[in-house]
């Protein structure tokens, strides 16, 4: 069995994919996995919905678009994105880097990726937990996903606004009340076509990790 | 008092959500917006219509706007708003201000009577002393105009 450890640190959010389907067995694989995540009281609040059907992925992909660019078109205005991406030294490579991300191209993938599972979670049987939940579910998909050597991306911000979830609610045939499902994100599934960096740079445990208190760096000797 | 409760409501709002909270709470307002009956055949009759039934409403005392940047840059710069108060207890609180429910109404009233793609509030900026929000919202009236990028410090 391979290391859990080199499952997570080689994973990557792919956001580039083959046209090639992906098998019946393996999407079961990642549906599967899903279902054994972590959920408070045992409550299992996900519903997940699979989209294949290319015309609504097409509908997803540009949605999310409209998304990102409408933000990240802002930002690049106020000057944020500039900041963000100054450590791009060459010029012309970083103002292309930039037109992707404020085009909102850069959230367009649905269009590509063979499959696209939204991840909803029903309000309406009493868990308190249901972001947590489903994230924890998301997490395991995506894992399932590299570990069979299928790639993935969680895409949380075309509907991450109220309206966009609106809209995104109305694509998938989602009951739109807000006290009956939450939308929580939709994760793409597929071959990947790229091969990122990794592992991606990560803060050293020093700056994350305190010990018995917070802001207590220095880790104790025990036994 | 009803300054003191939306500011607790958008204070763990926002410790729940971080930097994603406005992006949730783009429909405070236009309900009432919604009951006016606005209308307009252009986004600069629309604005003066929702800036008339907000002052009528005693909300505000007035809102100065532009247009500038490509066409999707609308400045709004908000005098005596009677949620003032708000702004100044999440900004003690160490919270920035992100809730303009001022520029929810007009920004809903672009996409539902002009059929505007989207909007987004880009920043506000609450000056307590003044009395005044300067909100810098962007508005898409087509797709297309997603991407027209410009320098906003030189409007």
């Amino acid at each position: 069995m391979q290391d859990i450890l080199d499952v997570m640190t080689s994973r990557k959010s792919i956001r580039r994919y083959k046209p090639d389907p992906v098998p019946d067995d393996m999407l079961d694989k990642i549906l599967e996995s899903a279902r054994w995540a972590p959920t408070g009281e045992n409550y299992q609040p996900w519903r997940f919905i699979v989209v294949r059907d290319q015309e609504t992925r097409n509908k997803i992909g540009d949605l999310a678009q409209v998304g990102s660019g409408s933000r990240m078109t802002a930002w690049y205005c106020l000057g944020h994105m500039q900041e963000r991406f100054a450590g791009i030294q060459d010029p012309e490579k970083r103002a292309k880097v930039l037109r992707f991300m404020y085009s909102g191209e850069v959230s367009a993938f649905a269009k590509q990726s063979p499959v696209v599972i939204a991840v909803i979670g029903t309000l309406m049987e009493g868990s308190v937990d249901v972001p947590y939940d489903l994230s924890a579910a998301i997490e395991n998909m995506l894992l399932m996903a590299h570990a069979q050597g299928l790639g993935g991306c969680w895409v949380h911000g075309p509907v991450a606004a109220t309206r966009d979830a609106k809209k995104f609610k109305e694509i998938l045939g989602i009951p739109a009340g807000m006290g009956e499902y939450k939308v929580v994100a939709y994760v793409s599934i597929g071959w990947p076509a790229e091969a990122r960096k990794f592992p991606r740079p990560k803060k050293n445990l020093e700056e994350l990790v305190y010990w018995e208190r917070f802001g207590q760096t220095e880790r104790p000797r025990h036994g | 008092m009803l300054n003191e409760m939306l500011y607790r409501m958008e204070e763990v709002f926002w410790h729940e959500l971080s930097d994603c909270a406005p992006w949730k709470t783009e429909f405070v307002g236009i309900d009432f917006i919604q009951s006016q009956d606005i209308k307009g055949a252009n986004e600069d009759e629309v604005i003066r219509s929702c800036i008339a039934r907000i002052k009528a409403a005693g909300l505000v005392e007035d809102i100065g706007f532009s247009i500038g940047g490509n066409g999707i840059l609308l400045k709004l710069q908000v005098r005596g708003c009677q949620l003032m108060l708000k702004e100044t207890l999440l900004r003690k609180s160490g919270i920035k201000p992100y809730n303009c429910p001022v520029a929810n109404m007009i920004r809903d009233q672009l996409i539902e009577k002009l059929g505007y793609e989207t909007t987004y509030l880009a920043d506000m900026a609450a000056d307590e002393k003044a009395d005044g929000c300067a909100v810098k919202v962007a508005i898409y009236a087509t797709p297309e105009k997603i991407g027209a990028v410009s320098d906003w410090s030189a409007e």
